[in-house]
């Protein structure tokens, strides 16, 4: 085996029921050929869009779907490309965000490797929409199987005529690029993601202007996430009202979940929006409960990025609403579990280390708050904690929290805070006592 | 011409909005930001990453304000002032995060201040004391980038030959390397790692070493880049300033000189930002230059020879044995046998006193102050004359939509203009075209670069023309006229000719067509060239043929610090004939007598016509065109006086020395290219005992009796009447038929030869600067990688440069921009004479190049 691991899909449940989709054939160990991807009817929501939509028709369909951005932000995906300004002398450009890089999170890259061809689809449609004539897609540079495969099926599609010149005669031209990243978290934000691709350091940007207006080679560019992309062909074949019945309200249609942790049955899950967080752990269909039966300390719902919950606020729907009432975020859509255990103190100097690594030193509170935060974490775990510490890193947090350019910040901080608030015994024991209150169990590793 | 500009500006219909910061209505044009809205009403808003004339990154995020309806602090150097904003620059929450932002910057800042050259200017020793707390929680060892010794705060890494890196101190605000690149087009320094440990370097197995990196140093708000100029040798608070003015670039930067206080000696230069000049952004020539003024090598004392060589002794004796010597030639043999040279780097009254010593004391008009010219007309109302006293505003670059360069290698000769150049194509949008006969830095932005075959200039233009007439870019009436007046050339043919393609000339031809402001600047390829006048006709040709002047500007710019107010003054043989009107207005009278320029000054030495020359700071034993013919002349003088700041290869001949004060020693006015006259103070006292050009005047003005003629006031009255004159000559009404003559082919010499500046240098003294000659010390022979490759030559080793009247060994330099088959040797170094290889009378020298075998 080379560097590629296979990801559990746990896509039993996808193929059974009609109303799933983006996981429908992922088990086909032959979807990335354009020929199969055809055979299970791809690229004709493509052949319809160029049969005769006009932009501002996908636009609306997509708009009214009620699709919203699948990368951590969820903005409102048709309402984002209508921000592309009409007839710009410039020309515009998409680009997928590729970059999975938040921890926990491995969605995009099942569908990037099991099927490239419906996120080409999703790209082409979505290129259409907002004018653009070449289109981006920007790959976490580790992730060099996926690069692989999108590089072939790019290759593939321009060969069979669903990419290149005049495509299905329609006058309509469009090239794909497949771009690789160097490795760097910061290159999933947007604008980060758009200096990388122009060969600059990869650095956020200050807003305004937003990439709809000035991104890529200040040119209006859109950016949108592999897993929103690959929803796209599913609303122009099905109709935006099939989709929005999906999911709840305001959180239409499905969503890909990466269940990790302390769970019996990891892996990625679609579920429709709004489906309980609790089921998705307990569930035997999906997560199947605690890794040895033992008790819930704490969850993750959406990437490292987004604040803990306790295991009396679990009975909640995984969707963009329902967490943002219990104080965290879908983000990502990544779930990582915790039992009981597992120290709190130790999951965080884990994550801060990664935000520190991260951080792309441009804003000073995240440049320097991530340092100073990981040296008095790293103390506190090594049973060298001092007293006030840990109102110290509440106030460092404090001082980084929105006041930084882009998310990042924001990323690090908010789960120290939310273990801090929730496990503040915790922490103080580990300084009192110089060591853990509970010893963490490796032995699920 | 500033306040042309403004109301230029006021013209244009603005939106405005109106704010409220601090409780304080404020109303700004749209589209300017927060911080820029406070700082305009004298509200003061820290910041270290913000800089005026770059992009807001809002990255060090010091300039947080408080607004309302918005939760978060913002950063005001990146929010845009709105209507009905309400700001508050003082808040609890603004303070709050003000000292956290500072508390943080200190987490790893070495507050190694007592030994650091920044301390007392330094921005972050500043807020801190005005924002930051007296202690610090951070009980962690600070970030240490000395791998070799982790104990000392000291990093001193070189990554330059002026520049000193301590990663230590460093805030990563990014302004320098952001300067870097946006406004100098320069890629030598970035930044490596990232989070706290990024870091500012140089790129890998390069030097920041570009013609503008001691600006780098000058805008970093802490002491992480200083330079070997200033480090260690003075406390910023024991100095005191003088505003001046730079003395090596026709801009006339403005500039501040930094001196201990009761010593006679400089320590740095600093930028005074004038928008309407600089931005700010001094050349490296500008920053290191004045380090000639307190260079050992000055003269201090007057020199005359005796017995064959040179001995010191007192002004009145120099002075007595001038005045003497000249009398005697006047009344022997007449005043048409005596000239003089003045350098264009003199100030007004000194240009003005040698003028009026020569003409009115001395009854000659042999007066020149372009030694570096060769083939000069006679006359002075030239179409070239003319086209050079057109008006010409560097601000105007910014907002011009089309900017041609034509015969000029920027980066070389004028670097604020290449820096505005650079702005305007960053932040505007510009669109820029090269005309080059070699390629040229400047051009890496171009739309197009256009390099055509060397000496074939006005084909080119003539090109242009005939595209935009054949491709109706004009409209019939004009091109009728243009064909009538100028006939039908062949556009093939010419494209032909001058080495280049149809597409690329129809290209600018659209360009100048469709262009709403255009600036053509012409450079010194045109003003050096034996056949600048042919190029000037096919320049007013193109010009009226697009009513270039109606839609912007069209100007030769000036070469050198006050080669504006010389040409203004007069200090010509003979001069534009407004300028000889005024003359006789203020002096009664002016010579009749026959004028004579440079080359027919150096001529008439030769055939021992002219008995004695005066020069006064020139050096045309380095800088005229055929040193061969310079040394002739000037060997053959029965009296020559030279006045300089170092002995020079013209002083050396010369039977009379003087020590000329430099421009940091007295007050002096210069005129920039623009017509702009500045003021430059006295830094410091004269070096030993020199003297300024205007009081060596009026001292042998005094031992002709003609003392009153000198009177300071009267003097700077008639200057000031002079310079008021603000007629500009108009350009020929027709179209002019371009009739340029070739040079005769000379077998074997195929190569053709550009004397040029090194960017690190201009003219002739600015080698004596330690920190320039650091960047560049030694003369080169610039050529491509191909030519390199092809006479197997590397990179440092020497090559033998070859032209029917010089050889000189020369170590190669490959460039990374030409691409042609070109030599391009520097004319700064006195070590090796490169004008030898130059004869006068050719339009472009041609030499051969060959390798030195050991």
């Amino acid at each position: 085996m080379s560097f590629y691991s296979p990801v559990i899909t746990n896509a039993s449940e996808a193929t059974s029921n009609e109303k799933l989709h983006l996981f429908k054939y992922v088990e086909d160990p032959q979807q990335h050929k354009s020929e199969i991807f055809e055979s299970h009817g791809g690229y004709t929501a493509w052949r319809k869009v160029l049969g005769g939509m006009s932009t501002q028709q996908v636009i609306d369909e997509v708009k009214n779907s009620g699709l919203r951005g699948r990368g951590g932000a969820g903005f409102p995906t048709g309402m984002k490309w209508g921000f592309v300004p009409k007839n710009s002398p410039k020309p515009t450009y998409l680009c997928c965000n590729a970059d999975e890089s938040e921890p926990g999170t491995c969605k995009d890259r099942v569908l990037m490797e099991r099927d490239p061809h419906g996120v080409i689809e999703g790209m082409a449609i979505a290129a259409y929409a907002i004018g653009c004539h070449i289109m981006f897609i920007y790959i976490r540079g580790e992730f060099n199987h996926c690069i692989e495969r999108m590089e072939e099926a790019a290759r593939e599609a321009r060969e069979r005529g669903h990419l290149g010149e005049n495509i299905y005669g329609s006058g309509y031209d469009l090239e794909m690029i497949v771009h690789s990243g160097g490795g760097a978290y910061i290159c999933g934000e947007e604008t980060a993601l758009l200096n990388s691709l122009e060969g600059e350091r990869g650095m956020s940007r200050i807003r305004p202007p937003i990439p709809a207006i000035e991104g890529l080679y200040a040119s209006p560019t859109i950016v949108n996430n592999v897993e929103s992309l690959a929803a796209v062909p599913h609303i122009i074949n099905r109709g935006a009202d099939w989709y929005k019945a999906l999911g709840t309200e305001k959180s239409t249609g499905t969503k890909l979940f990466s269940l990790s942790g302390h769970v019996k049955r990891p892996g990625n899950f679609e579920v429709e929006l709004g489906f309980s967080l609790e089921k998705l752990i307990y569930d035997p269909e999906y997560g199947g409960g605690i890794l040895d039966d033992k008790k819930l300390k704490g969850v993750i719902p959406g990437g490292a990025s987004t604040p803990f919950l306790t295991p009396e606020m679990i009975n909640v729907g995984l969707d963009y609403e329902s967490l943002t009432t219990v104080g965290s975020m879908l983000g990502s859509g990544a779930v990582m579990v915790f039992h009981e255990g597992t120290c709190i103190v130790w999951i965080i100097k884990k994550l801060i280390h990664f935000f520190r690594h991260e951080s792309c030193g441009k804003c000073t509170p995240c440049r320097e708050g991530t340092g100073w935060l990981e040296n008095m974490i790293n103390r506190i775990e090594a049973g060298q904690g001092q007293p006030g510490d840990i109102e110290k890193i509440e106030e460092v947090c404090g001082n980084i929290l929105g006041r930084t350019i882009c998310p990042l910040g924001d990323a690090a901080v908010m789960p120290i805070q939310s273990a801090i608030k929730n496990w503040r015994e915790e922490w103080q024991y580990h300084i009192d006592h110089g060591k853990c209150q509970v010893e963490t169990d490796f032995s699920f590793r | 011409m500033a306040q042309e500009t403004n109301e230029k500006a006021a013209a244009t219909p603005v939106t405005m909005v109106t704010l409220t910061i601090d409780g304080q209505s404020v109303t700004v044009p749209k589209g300017k930001t927060v911080l820029e809205a406070a700082r305009s009403v004298g509200i003061d808003i820290p910041t270290f990453c913000h800089h005026p004339k770059l992009k807001s990154v809002g990255s060090c995020r010091i300039c947080y304000v408080e607004i309302e309806k918005m939760p978060k602090l913002q950063v005001s150097c990146a929010t845009e002032a709105m209507d009905g904003m309400v700001v508050s620059t003082n808040s609890d929450q603004v303070k709050q995060g003000r000292r956290a932002v500072i508390e943080f910057i200190l987490l790893n800042h070495p507050l190694d201040c007592p030994t650091c050259d920044k301390g007392g200017e330094c921005d972050l020793q500043n807020l801190t004391f005005a924002h930051g707390t007296d202690d610090s929680r951070n009980d962690f060892q600070k970030t240490r980038f000395r791998e070799d010794d982790m104990s000392t705060t000291f990093d001193d890494k070189s990554i330059g030959p002026e520049i000193v890196l301590n990663r230590n101190r460093c805030i990563l605000c990014y302004k320098c390397v952001r300067s870097n690149k946006d406004a100098f087009g320069e890629y030598d320094l970035g930044v490596y790692e990232r989070g706290n440990i990024a870091q500012i370097d140089s790129a890998p197995g390069e030097q920041v070493d570009n013609p503008f990196s001691g600006n780098l140093v000058e805008i970093c708000p802490v002491g992480a880049l200083t330079n070997r100029d200033w480090r260690y040798k003075i406390r910023v608070w024991l100095t005191e300033t003088t505003p001046s003015v730079d003395n090596f670039q026709s801009s006339g930067s403005n500039i501040t000189f930094s001196k201990e206080r009761q010593k006679n000696k400089i320590y740095r230069v600093t930028s005074r930002p004038n928008d309407d000049i600089d931005d700010g952004w001094l050349p490296d020539i500008t920053r290191y230059g004045y380090q000639i003024v307190n260079s050992p090598d000055r003269l201090k004392k007057p020199l005359i020879k005796k017995g064959g060589t040179q001995v010191e002794v007192s002004w009145d004796e120099a002075l007595d044995t001038i005045a003497k010597r000249l009398a005697n030639i006047k009344d022997s043999k007449g005043s048409v046998c005596i000239g003089g040279l003045a350098a264009p780097s003199l100030d007004n009254r000194s240009l003005y006193g040698f003028s009026k010593f020569f003409r009115k004391v001395l009854h000659s008009n042999n007066v020149d102050y372009r030694s570096d010219c060769r083939m000069l007309p006679s006359s002075s109302d030239t179409i070239c004359s003319r086209l050079a006293m057109q008006p010409f505003s560097i601000s105007d670059l910014d907002d011009s939509d089309v900017i041609v360069v034509f015969g000029s290698d920027l980066i070389r000769e004028h670097h604020n203009e290449y820096l505005r150049m650079r702005k305007a194509f960053n932040f505007n949008g510009a669109r820029l075209f090269s005309i080059t006969p070699y390629a040229v830095k400047a051009a890496d932005i171009a739309e197009l670069e256009v390099v055509h075959r060397p000496g074939k200039e006005e084909f080119v233009l003539q090109a242009v023309c005939q595209a935009a007439v054949e491709d109706r870019l004009v409209d019939d009436q004009t091109a009728g006229r243009f064909r009538e007046q100028v006939g039908n050339v062949d556009l093939t043919e010419l494209c032909r000719s001058a080495g280049i393609s149809t597409d690329s000339v129809k290209q600018i031809a659209r360009a100048l067509a469709s262009g709403k402001k255009i600036s053509f600047v012409v450079g010194e390829i045109v003003t050096r060239s034996r056949e600048r006048e042919p190029i000037a006709a096919a320049i007013c040709n193109l010009n009226k043929l697009f009513g270039l002047h109606d839609k912007g500007q069209v100007a030769i710019l000036a070469r050198y610090a006050n080669s504006k107010g010389a040409q203004k003054l007069g200090v010509v043989p003979v001069p534009h004939k407004m300028l000889v009107d005024k003359m006789n207005v203020l002096w009664s009278e002016t010579p009749s007598c026959e004028a004579h320029n440079t080359d027919a000054m150096l001529a008439l030495l030769k055939k021992e016509e002219i008995d004695s020359l005066f020069v006064l700071g020139a050096n045309p034993m380095m800088v005229y065109p055929d040193l061969q013919f310079a040394r002739e002349g000037l060997e053959r003088a029965d009296f020559l006086v030279a006045c300089d700041l170092f002995e020079t290869e013209t002083t050396q001949l010369a039977d009379v020395v003087l020590p000329l004060c430099s421009w940091a020693e007295y007050d002096g006015d210069y005129v920039n290219l623009e017509g702009r006259n500045q003021t430059a103070r006295a830094a410091i006292k004269p070096i030993g005992e020199s003297r300024t050009g205007f009081d060596i005047m009026a001292a042998l003005a005094a031992r002709f009796e003609a003392s009153d003629l000198f009177e300071v006031d009267a003097i700077e009255s008639e200057i000031s009447q002079m310079l008021a004159i603000a007629d500009t000559p108009a350009l020929p009404q027709e179209y002019t038929q371009v009739r340029a003559s070739e040079d005769k082919e000379k077998d074997g010499f195929d190569i053709p030869l550009y004397l040029c500046d090194d960017p690190h240098h201009s003219g002739h003294l600015t080698e004596k600067s330690p920190s320039l000659a650091e960047f560049s010390g030694e003369a080169y022979a610039e050529i491509s990688f191909d030519l390199a490759n092809r006479l197997k030559l590397r990179n440092g080793e020497s090559v033998r440069v070859e032209s029917p009247v010089g050889k000189i060994i020369i170590p190669v330099k490959i460039s990374e921009i030409l691409n042609t088959d070109v030599v391009l040797l520097p004319r700064n170094f006195s070590s090796t004479p490169t004008t030898a290889l130059m004869m006068r009378k050719r339009r472009v020298d041609m030499v051969k190049l060959s390798k030195v075998d050991d």
